[in-house]
């Protein structure tokens, strides 16, 4: 694949796709090149990802996204983190221990022993030093376990959208898409990273330290435990709802403000031609201050949830001297014990301000879990059979049959449409916008399906067939020429793969584009991308022409292919597609009439329904719809076609 | 979003208008403060002017925590002098608790106020920074545009602001947390001075640590954000590419080039953690070394004889008091890193200057004649070749003139010129005489209206979009402009309307509906000065004629210059503009050009076609 060769390529610095297209803004300043560069040295050639994709998922993508599921994919990592986790808060333990112990046996009047103190000493230092290996060890095993888990979302989200439908991507805005990929999958990040390990190690902490005060003394500790546990239950069940609710708006919300900015962004230049600067500004700034406003809602949340469990610790504290210096007074226990007693509730209250902290991240998390659920569980609209096969390479016999279809359900825009179209046949579909003409465009490779009806290729409905056996046996060029940031050589051979060189000199030639080329500083090496005034309307329309001439596909679709370009071009291009349609089947949308007229067959559609079908020839004679629009065409100045033909 | 606040609540979404924090409207009223432009200070000095706009609820924060904080510290004293008070039988057992349970009460108010305040400022602060961002992005010129991906934009938008956020909100906390070191120091060193400088003695360690590992975090965390910007940079493309992904069936391909991008944030990320792994353990288990010190010079010293054992006790419990701070002081220095990329990756977009502004002294246009002349204009893009070399051309007040060149020579460039959404390389363009440089930008677009050649239209109502430039228009005036671009029709055929909600970019309409769509919103503004770039090529002749027709009412008074192919838009102008190589070859009526120019009729392929 021409797209990831650029960078996976001859080992060296390797920052990414856009330091590779030579954009700025994606690379590592200059100040840091050294570090940055030495840095990457180290790091190895990854292998080329080969991930298959098939439209259908299969059981396991369609298990329900948790995050116990995402983990337990790295048993080994999990289970590891976790020890490690455990041990290296075991021997934080130690050192309050050790130096009880050089108290009571090395210095204590009787016991005086700097053996003991020595050797209690040198043991802290090497539990310190052997706490720091192994923490060290739990964060890289943590870490790759979190990059790993990242990594198979980020593939498994990814993977799901490029398998939803076209009207997915028409309702949801573009910004909600990306914060999906982006911002929930990095939320989750610093969860999997520290928390959920952690999380297990406090607990554990906690069950071990209530064992000890039950063996210290019962009653204190049924004490503690009916006192607190209730409380902090309720408490946590309260915060649970509240930062959940907080926690998803604010995850909405910031989808709005990517939204709202990546819209500016695309529309920077009707913002700019009208002016709306300052009042996009404004309402920014309700979007932000939205998304500001849920922050601190979740925030004011989070302010009562820490702090107060920590009160209910004290509270829980004050009561258990009352009740036992009461019991230390009625003489139902001795001072040493309560005593001890204190000793051990002090470490009964600090994991669990842990545990709060690491609850707050998990809140967080399980948020961005539940919006990446929502879309994972999103079926696409359009959708292949369980038991769909493979088209086989087809002839390109093209079959409408009784379709209707409406965007929605209640608004049809095609009515009950027949028309068969014969292989190697060309067809113009021609009427005013908004006919249904792209619509029935968008039918035959199933941007859509039909509401009612079918369609057929050599026969076999197409929602039989696995969708990229059909799509990539059909070229559609849309009338906005969207171009990937790369060069002009990555964008052509974007639709198959092995093209050779000279097959895209021979499409560049073939379109018209070499004057373009040549006039380019670095050919077909320059960098082009989505915004980019590198190149007009006009050009862009040809190299995605030129795109589709490369893909080699059974059925060509041009839909308004060629509205930009000038009648020179677009005598070039009509040129071009002699060839390319010859052996091919060929669906021309067009307004300009002239290319109508070379197709073997006119459809005239309007409101939804074929009116005519002929020749150019049959349909002009005719003197019906067709005819009034040609002359129409004429009068309006149109290159007439039919002196030459 | 943004347009759609402006028609009320029909457009907000569901969970927004039911959510318990009231309606949309927020109270907050955009930054106060902008970041330093010195480019020579640290990150946090520049970024300083925004939080000292909240230093109110800052130093708020910080002093309420503080205050937390030492009453939290009383607690454990005061349960061990109420147990010794049991152990010595002294009376007032109810007072001691009571004064535990106040003292637990007013840590945790003033915790929970504290706290408050902390977050609020943080958000604040993040919701300065997304405004400031998109502020600038509103104001950066078109070349901006044409070298930036809106992907690399976005990114820095949200996972960068994100991680300067996490930094705001946790740093303070922290250092709150590690100004109890400076009291238990205080304590430690009225106990004994000599232990003190013991158990202290660690430090220079620590901070050369701390150097050392902030260096080391520096340039992975930047790798890290740059490549999140990738990742960001592809979903983009695909989410705006997803038609050509799926015509083309590259699914796939698509996917494991994603997949390869996101293996090297994988990769970055343990590289990250390697690196974590390497220094942070040592800052957080150093102070246990602290500790095994005191224990052994201390015992030492108790059996001398120079020390008590309480004093033992008591240094014990300050150092552990220091152990929490430290655990996260580590973690601190890590966000503080990747903070730093973060912020100067911001600095990068904010440190943008727009290149086309106000000039000094620049006034604003007023009454509008609309003579229009281009002299000896050359142009070029940015890492393209020359566009135009010297394009000199006079356009009379009221005059429709059509430019006719090749895909390619420069047509859309000479739009975009009149509306400065580029400056000429050499020449000038003037309106009535006074250089477009010398303008305000906002009086010459107000007097400048463009139909560009990309309808792009925003997802909000079909009304709204065709009021984008005028907001305040009425329904009538809407309806009138949709009237004039021939979509009064088809807007009224669609189930909703005028109030219909177009999806993501228009994609629901055809290219046609889009473009009249356009040309309404263009005419709505009604300009003195009208250019359509293109405007038609996707609307069949009859429905342009339509549009002509009233067009033709409407341009009478107003300078208009068309670019287009056909000959029915060209028939509109009284000139023709024909332009090749970047100037002007010939200038004069269709007909005229038709029989002077070969050229001419060469693009308009009105030659008889011989060879046919």
């Amino acid at each position: 694949m021409a797209w990831g060769g650029g960078w996976g390529g001859a080992g060296g610095a390797m920052f990414g796709a856009s330091q590779q297209t030579g954009l700025p803004f994606g690379g590592i300043p200059s100040e840091l090149m050294v570090e940055a560069t030495k840095l990457m040295a180290t790091e190895p050639v990854h292998e080329p990802s080969a991930i298959s994709f098939h439209q259908r998922p299969n059981a396991k993508e369609r298990e329900r996204l948790t995050l116990p599921r995402m983990l337990k994919v790295y048993p080994g990592w999990v289970v590891g983190g976790s020890v490690l986790v455990i041990l290296t808060s075991l021997i934080l333990q130690a050192g309050p221990l050790l130096t009880e112990f050089a108290i009571n046996h090395g210095m204590i009047e009787g016991h005086r022993s700097l053996r003991v103190i020595l050797i209690c000493s040198v043991l802290y230092l090497a539990f310190a030093v052997s706490g720091a290996f192994l923490q060290r060890q739990q964060v890289e095993v943590t870490g790759k376990l979190a990059s790993r888990v990242m990594h198979d979302l980020r593939i498994r989200v990814f993977v799901h959208f490029q398998r939803l439908s076209l009207d997915y991507f028409t309702d949801e805005k573009a910004g909600v898409l990306m914060s999906r990929m982006t911002s929930d999958v990095e939320n989750l990040q610093q969860l999997v990273q520290d928390g959920i390990s952690s999380f297990a190690a406090q607990g554990l902490t906690m069950i071990v330290i209530t064992a000890i005060l039950f063996s210290t003394n019962v009653v204190l500790a049924a004490w503690t435990v009916l006192l607190i546990v209730p409380l902090l239950f309720g408490f946590t069940l309260w915060y649970h709802h509240a930062s959940e609710k907080g926690y998803l708006l604010s995850r909405d919300r910031i989808a709005n403000v990517l939204a709202d900015l990546s819209e500016s962004l695309y529309g920077i230049r009707v913002v700019t031609a009208n002016n709306r600067q300052k009042r996009n500004i404004r309402n920014h700034r309700h979007v932000v201050g939205a998304y500001r406003d849920a922050n601190i809602y979740t925030g004011r949340v989070n302010a009562i949830y820490g702090p107060s469990t920590n009160m209910i610790g004290i509270f829980g504290s004050a009561l258990l001297l009352g009740i036992g210096g009461h019991m230390v007074l009625e003489h139902q226990l001795s001072i040493g014990a309560l005593v001890a007693f204190f000793l051990y509730l002090n470490r009964f209250f600090a994991p669990i301000q842990l545990l709060v902290q690491q609850y707050t991240t998990l809140q967080q998390g399980r948020s961005s879990v539940i919006r990446l659920r929502e879309v994972l569980q999103t079926p696409p609209s359009v959708d292949e059979r369980d038991d769909a096969s493979e088209l086989p390479t087809i002839e390109g016999r093209i079959t409408f049959e009784n379709v209707s279809f409406g965007y929605s359900p209640d608004n049809l825009v095609l009515h009950d449409v027949n028309l068969e179209i014969a292989p190697g046949e060309s067809v113009a579909f021609v009427g005013p916008t908004g006919a249904g003409k792209s619509t029935m465009a968008k039918l035959a490779n199933r941007f859509y399906d039909p509401t009612s009806g079918r369609i057929l290729l050599d026969g076999i409905d197409i929602r039989t067939v696995t969708l990229r056996s059909l799509r990539s046996q059909l070229g559609v060029v849309p009338q906005e020429a969207f171009l990937f940031a790369g060069s002009i050589r990555t964008n052509l051979s974007f639709g198959r793969t092995g093209i050779t060189d000279e097959e895209i000199e021979e499409a560049i030639d073939v379109v018209g584009l070499r004057d373009l080329v040549e006039r380019l500083p670095e050919g077909i090496d320059t960098i082009v991308h989505e915004r980019g005034q590198t190149l007009s309307a006009g050009e862009r329309q040809l190299l995605a022409l030129a795109r589709a001439f490369l893909a080699r596909p059974r059925v060509l679709i041009l839909d308004e292919a060629t509205s930009s370009l000038d009648l020179q071009s677009e005598t070039v291009i009509e040129k071009a597609l002699d060839r390319l349609l010859e052996g091919r089947s060929a669906i021309l949308i067009a307004h300009r009439l002239t290319t109508a007229q070379r197709a073997d067959r006119i459809v005239v559609i309007d409101r939804g329904g074929i009116v005519e079908v002929g020749t150019p020839h049959e349909l002009l004679a005719r003197g019906g719809a067709y005819a009034a629009m040609y002359q129409a065409w004429i009068e309006s100045g149109g290159r007439d076609a039919t002196r030459t033909s | 979003m943004a347009a759609s606040l402006s028609t009320g609540t029909s457009h907000v979404p569901e969970q927004i208008r039911s959510n318990p924090l009231g309606g949309i409207r927020s109270k907050y009223k955009g930054p106060r403060a902008r970041i330093s432009r010195d480019q020579n200070l640290t990150w946090w000095r520049r970024i300083m002017p925004i939080i000292a706009s909240h230093r109110l609820t800052f130093f708020t924060a910080i002093g309420l925590s503080f205050v937390s904080l030492v009453f939290q510290t009383l607690v454990p004293n005061m349960l061990n002098h109420a147990v010794t008070g049991i152990e010595t039988h002294s009376a007032g057992l109810h007072g001691e608790v009571l004064r535990i349970l106040l003292v637990g009460l007013a840590a945790g108010v003033t915790g929970i106020i504290s706290r408050q305040y902390v977050y609020y400022t943080a958000y604040n602060v993040e919701a300065d920074l997304r405004s400031l961002i998109y502020e600038h992005l509103t104001w950066l010129s078109f070349s901006f545009y044409d070298r930036v991906q809106s992907g690399q934009l976005i990114s820095r938008a949200n996972s960068d602001i994100r991680s300067v956020q996490m930094y705001s909100t946790f740093a303070p906390l922290i250092m709150v947390q590690c100004s109890i070191g400076v009291i238990a120091f205080a304590f430690m060193l009225s106990i004994d001075a000599w232990l003190a400088l013991i158990a202290l003695s660690i430090m220079p360690a620590m901070y050369f640590i701390g150097i050392r590992m902030r260096r080391a975090l520096f340039p992975i965390s930047w790798i890290t954000q740059a490549r999140l910007a990738d990742v960001a940079t592809i979903v983009d493309e695909n989410i705006n590419g997803v038609r050509v992904v799926k015509s083309f069936a590259q699914e796939e391909a698509e996917i494991n080039r994603l997949a390869d991008a996101a293996e090297r944030v994988a990769w970055a990320y343990v590289k990250d953690a390697e690196f974590r792994g390497k220094w942070s353990p040592w800052v957080q288990n150093l102070p246990q070394v602290g500790l095994a010190l005191v224990l052994f010079f201390g015992g030492w010293m108790v059996l001398d004889g120079h020390l008590g054992i309480g004093a033992i006790f008591a240094f014990n419990a300050y150092l552990l008091m220091l152990q929490a701070p430290f655990m996260m002081l580590g973690q601190l220095v890590m966000m503080g890193q990747r903070a730093k990329a973060s912020a100067e990756r911001i600095f990068e977009v904010l440190d943008e200057s727009p290149e086309i502004v106000d000039r000094p002294g620049a006034f604003d246009l007023e009454n509008v004649k609309g003579v229009l002349d281009f002299n000896h204009v050359r142009f070029e893009y940015e890492n393209g070749a020359e566009i135009l070399t010297d394009f000199d051309a006079h356009v009379a007040a009221g005059e429709t003139v059509a430019i006719v060149g090749r895909t390619g020579s420069g047509k859309s460039t000479i739009a975009r010129l009149i509306t400065r959404f580029y400056d000429v390389a050499d020449g000038s363009v003037c309106i009535d005489g006074t250089d477009v440089r010398d303008a305000t930008l906002a009086s010459l677009r107000a007097n400048v209206g463009v139909v560009l050649d990309e309808p792009f239209l925003f997802s909000i109502s079909i009304s709204d979009n065709i009021a984008y430039g005028k907001p305040d228009a009425t329904i009538e005036e809407v309806e009138a402009a949709a009237r004039a671009a021939n979509a009064h029709e088809f807007i009224e055929r669609l189930p909703e309307g005028y109030d219909t909600v177009i999806g993501e970019r228009g994609y629901t309409l055809s290219g046609g509906q889009r473009q009249r769509i356009a040309i309404a919103r263009t005419l709505l503004v009604n300009p003195p000065i009208l250019v359509l770039d293109d405007a038609t090529s996707a609307i069949d002749v009859h429905v342009e004629a339509g549009i002509y027709e009233a067009l033709r009412e409407l341009l009478v008074q107003r300078t208009t210059i068309v670019i287009a192919h056909r000959i029915s838009t060209i028939a509109l102008a009284s000139r023709v503009i024909l332009l090749d190589e970047g100037r002007v070859i010939a200038s004069g009526t269709h007909e005229e050009l038709l029989a002077t120019s070969p050229l001419y009729s060469e693009i308009l392929a009105q030659t008889t076609r011989a060879d046919d």
